[in-house]
C-alpha cells in the first residue's frame, strides 16, 4: 500500500505539490493524470524518496526514505537514465547485486523475454533507442519483485509490442497485490485497468474517481480531465 | 541572409535581457569585465622601470609560438571530426531544415564561434601587459602580439571551413587532412627537439632552440608568427615573405570555400547532439557517460561485474565502466596528461636547478604543488560525479555512508595509480630519496580526496539541482578553504625542521596528507545523508 499524507514540495515559493493526500491499496492501479506541469512527476520522485518535501509517505507501512521501503519499491523515471558503458544483461546484475538478490536470474531472463531485450543482451545501454532505454529501467525496477511501483509516463517511447506486454505486466503485478502509481497526461493509454485516477491541476488533485464509481454513473473521465484542465486555464487568463 | 541576422539579432537581444533577469549572473559578469579591463589597462600602464628583471625576449618568441599551436591546433582538429562544435541542436532542427544556403549556414556558425572566441582574445590581452613589462615591449609591440593572437583565431576560422569543405562526407579526405595538421606540431616539436640535442640541454640552447626562425616555416601557425614578429622588430623581409603566403592562403580558402560542392548536414546532425548532450548534463550539473563517451565505439568483451554485493556493487560496477573506458582501467588520458607534466615540469627544474644540493626534494615539491592544481581539471568528471545523474544511487536500500565511499572509491583510488605511475618514472629520471617519492604520490592522492570531499560538501549545501555557477564557485572556494590549514601545517613543518632539508619534500608533505584525509573523511561522515535525495 502507498499512503501519501499532505504532500507539499515547494521550489522557492512555487508549490509544485499542494497538500496532496491519498492511498493506493494493495493490488491497486493509481493514476495521476493532469496536464504537463500539474505536478505528477513531482509526486512520483517525491514518493520514489529522491526529493525533499513535507508531508508523510509511507509504502507498506515503512516510511518512505527507510531502507524496508526502498527494498519493496519499483521507480521507472520519465527520462530513461541507464549505465552507458554496462551491458543489458548486467544491468540486471548491477541491480540483483546492489539490492542482494537471490536466484533472480530466471527472472531477469522472463522480464528481458518480455520486454524484447533477448537479442540485445550484450549491447551496452548507450547504444540502445530511447524505448530500449526504457525497457532497462522497467526490467531493472520489476527485477526487485516490489510491492509498490510508480511508473512516470511509462508509455512514452515504447514500441506497441513493449506497451501491449506492460499492460499485461501491469495487470499480472495487480493480481499480485503490488500497489502502482502511473502518472501520464494520456488518459486513454491506462484505460483499461485503472482502478482510482486523481487528476491534477496547479499542483493539487482537483478530483478523485474510482472506477467503480465511473461506471455505475456514466461519467465521462475525458471530460471530466478537461472541464478541469480547462477551466483552470481560463479562470487563470 | 536576412533569417540570419535576425536570429543573431533576436539571440543576443534576449542573451542580454536574460542576463538582467539573472541578477547574480549579471555581477559575475561584471566582476569578470571590471576585473579584465583592470587588468589590461594596469598591465599597459605599470612603469617598466618597477621591474628589474629583464627576461629573455627569445623566451617571448617560442612562448608565442606555443601558444599559438595552443589554439590553432584543436580548433582544426575539431573541424575535421566530421562535424564541428558551431552549430547547436537548435540551429539543425530549424535552421537547417529552413531554405537557405548551406554556405550562409556554415558562414554563420563560424562566425558565430569567432564570436564566442573574442572573450579569449579580452583574456589573452590581459597578459598583454604582463609580457610587455617582463620583456621591455613597447605598448604597439605589445599591442601587435594581441592582434596577432586575434589574427590566428581568424585564420584558424577559415581554416576550419575550409576543411570542412574538403573533408565533409570524404573519410579519406578527412584522414589525409588530419594527418596535415597531426604534421604542424610534429614539425615544430621535431625541429626544436634536433636543435636542442645537437647542442646540448643548457639553458642557453632551449631559448635559442625555441627561437630558431626555421620554426617560422610551419604552414599558417609559423606564418603568423614569423608575420608578427617581423612587425614587432621590423624585419621587412619577414613581413613580406609571410604576409605574401598569408595572403596566398586567404585566397586559397576563399576559392575553396567558393567553388566546393557543400553537404554537411549529416556530419553536424552526430556531433550536434552529442554537443547538446554534454552541454546540457554540464549546465545539469549531471555528468552522463554519454557526454564524454559521444559516438566513441566501446568493444564489449568480458561480460558481467561479477563482484560485491549491496553497496559495493557501485564500486564494482565502476571497474567494469572504467576497463570500457579505456583498456587499462584507471589509466587514461588524465594519467596521460599527469605524466606529461610531472615528467616535463620535473626534468625542467632538473636542468635549471642544477646546482643545488637539495634539488631533488625542491623538485618534488613544485612538481607536486603544479600536478595537486592540475589535478582539479579531472576531478570534475570522477564516476562518482556521473553516479548522481541516475536515479539508482538513491533507490538501493543500503547505508548512505557506504553508498557514498563505494560511488567515491574509484576516484579516490584513481589519483594515487596515476601518482605512483608518474613519479617513479620521474625517481628513474632524476632520482630523489624513497620518502620524498612515496609523500609526494600520498599528497597528491590526497588532493584528490579532497576534491571529491569539497564537491561532495558543495552538493550538499548549494544542492544538485541549483544553479550551476553558484555551485562551481561555492566548491572552488571551499577548494581553497579545505587546503590552506594542511598548506600551513606543512609550511610550517618546512620551517622548522632545516636539519631535515635533505627530505624537505616528506617533511612538508606528510602534514598536508594526514590534513587531506583527515578533512575529507570527516567531511565524508558529515554528509552522510547527501544520498537520501536528488536535490
Amino acid at each position: 500500500m502507498i499512503s501519501v499524507s499532505h504532500l507539499t514540495k515547494k521550489y522557492g515559493r512555487f508549490k509544485a505539490n499542494d497538500n496532496l493526500s491519498f492511498t493506493v491499496k494493495e493490488g491497486e492501479i493509481a493514476v495521476l493524470a493532469g496536464p504537463n506541469g500539474a505536478g505528477k512527476s513531482t509526486a512520483i520522485k517525491c514518493i520514489a524518496g529522491l526529493l525533499r518535501f513535507d508531508g508523510e509517505i509511507e509504502i507498506c507501512g515503512y516510511n518512505n526514505k527507510s531502507m524496508d521501503a526502498k527494498r519493496i519499491l519499483g521507480y521507472i523515471p520519465e527520462i530513461p537514465a541507464p549505465f552507458e558503458l554496462l551491458t543489458v544483461w548486467e544491468h540486471m546484475e548491477f541491480i540483483a547485486r546492489a539490492y542482494k538478490l537471490e536466484n533472480w536470474e530466471d527472472k531477469a531472463n522472463e522480464l528481458i523475454k518480455k520486454m524484447e531485450l533477448d537479442n540485445k543482451r550484450n549491447k551496452l545501454g548507450k547504444e540502445l533507442s530511447k524505448g530500449m532505454q526504457q525497457k532497462i529501467s522497467i526490467c531493472c525496477a520489476l527485477l526487485i519483485s516490489p510491492k509498490a511501483v510508480l511508473f512516470d509516463e511509462p508509455f512514452v517511447g515504447l514500441d506497441p509490442h513493449a506497451i501491449k506486454e506492460l499492460k499485461a505486466m501491469l495487470l499480472e503485478m495487480k493480481s499480485q497485490g503490488i500497489s502502482v502509481i502511473i502518472s501520464t497526461h494520456m488518459l486513454e493509454s491506462v484505460d483499461e485497468f485503472w482502478d482510482r485516477v486523481f487528476i491534477m491541476m496547479d499542483g493539487k488533485i482537483e478530483a478523485e474517481r474510482e472506477r467503480r464509481f465511473v461506471e455505475e454513473s456514466g461519467e465521462n473521465l475525458e471530460e471530466l480531465f478537461f472541464y478541469i484542465t480547462e477551466k483552470s486555464v481560463t479562470t487563470r487568463k | 541572409m536576412t533569417t540570419i541576422f535576425y536570429i543573431i539579432r533576436k539571440a543576443v537581444k534576449n542573451a542580454i535581457l536574460d542576463t538582467f533577469k539573472h541578477p547574480a549572473r549579471l555581477i559575475l559578469y561584471g566582476l569578470v569585465g571590471l576585473s579584465l579591463i583592470y587588468a589590461v589597462i594596469m598591465g599597459f600602464t605599470m612603469n617598466a622601470v618597477d621591474y628589474e628583471l629583464s627576461k629573455d625576449i627569445r623566451a617571448l618568441y617560442g612562448g608565442y609560438l606555443a601558444l599559438l599551436h595552443f589554439i590553432s591546433i584543436p580548433i582544426m582538429l575539431k573541424g575535421l571530426s566530421s562535424g564541428t562544435s558551431f552549430f547547436s541542436m537548435s540551429d539543425v532542427n530549424n535552421i537547417f531544415v529552413a531554405p537557405l544556403s548551406p554556405k550562409k549556414i556554415l558562414i554563420y556558425g563560424v562566425g558565430r564561434q569567432l564570436l564566442s572566441m573574442m572573450f579569449l582574445v579580452v583574456c589573452f590581452s590581459s597578459y598583454g601587459g604582463m609580457v610587455m613589462r617582463v620583456f621591455r615591449l613597447s605598448v604597439s609591440n605589445a599591442l601587435l602580439l594581441v592582434s596577432g593572437i586575434l589574427m590566428m583565431f581568424i585564420f584558424i576560422q577559415m581554416i576550419t571551413l575550409v576543411i570542412f569543405c574538403i573533408s565533409s562526407g570524404n573519410p579519406k579526405r578527412a584522414n589525409l587532412l588530419k594527418y596535415i595538421i597531426y604534421a604542424i606540431p610534429i614539425y615544430t616539436l621535431t625541429v626544436f627537439g634536433i636543435l636542442m640535442f645537437k647542442n646540448g640541454l643548457t639553458i642557453e640552447n632551449l631559448f635559442s632552440s625555441m627561437s630558431d626562425p626555421i620554426l617560422e616555416y610551419s604552414p599558417i601557425i609559423g606564418w603568423v608568427h614569423g608575420f608578427i614578429f617581423g612587425l614587432v622588430n621590423n624585419d621587412f623581409e619577414n613581413i613580406i615573405v609571410y604576409g605574401i603566403l598569408l595572403l596566398f592562403m586567404i585566397i586559397v580558402c576563399v576559392l575553396v570555400f567558393l567553388y566546393t560542392k557543400l553537404d554537411y548536414y549529416e556530419d553536424v546532425l552526430q556531433q550536434a547532439e552529442n554537443n547538446y548532450i554534454f552541454r546540457d548534463s554540464i549546465k545539469t550539473g549531471t555528468m552522463s557517460e554519454a557526454a564524454f563517451l559521444g559516438s566513441r565505439k566501446i568493444k564489449v568483451s568480458n561480460l558481467g561485474i561479477g563482484k560485491g554485493k549491496g553497496a559495493s556493487a557501485i564500486f564494482y560496477k565502476h571497474l567494469k565502466e572504467g576497463t570500457r573506458r579505456s583498456r587499462f582501467k584507471f589509466l587514461n588520458i588524465s594519467t596521460a596528461v599527469l605524466l606529461g607534466i610531472v615528467l616535463v615540469t620535473g626534468i625542467a627544474m632538473d636542468q635549471l636547478l642544477s646546482y643545488n644540493p637539495f634539488k631533488t626534494t625542491i623538485i618534488y615539491i613544485g612538481v607536486t604543488i603544479i600536478c595537486s592544481y592540475v589535478q582539479f581539471f579531472f576531478s570534475a568528471s570522477g564516476d562518482w560525479v556521473k553516479e548522481l545523474g541516475k536515479p539508482y544511487i538513491f533507490l538501493i536500500p543500503e547505508d548512505p555512508v557506504k553508498k557514498l565511499i563505494m560511488a567515491s572509491a574509484t576516484s579516490i583510488i584513481k589519483p594515487f595509480i596515476d601518482a605512483g605511475i608518474s613519479y617513479i618514472l620521474l625517481a628513474i629520471i632524476v632520482g630523489g630519496t624513497i620518502p620524498d617519492i612515496i609523500t609526494s604520490i600520498l599528497v597528491y592522492g590526497s588532493f584528490g580526496c579532497v576534491y571529491i570531499a569539497a564537491n561532495v560538501l558543495a552538493q550538499r549545501i548549494v544542492g544538485m539541482n541549483g544553479n550551476r555557477g553558484i555551485f562551481i564557485t561555492f566548491y572552488m572556494s571551499l577548494i581553497f578553504l579545505l587546503m590552506v590549514p594542511g598548506v600551513f601545517l606543512g609550511v610550517m613543518s618546512l620551517a622548522h625542521s632545516h636539519w631535515l632539508a635533505a627530505i624537505s619534500a616528506t617533511v612538508m608533505g606528510l602534514p598536508i596528507f594526514f590534513w587531506n584525509v583527515s578533512i575529507s573523511l570527516i567531511i565524508f561522515l558529515m554528509c552522510r545523508n547527501l544520498l537520501n535525495n536528488v536535490e
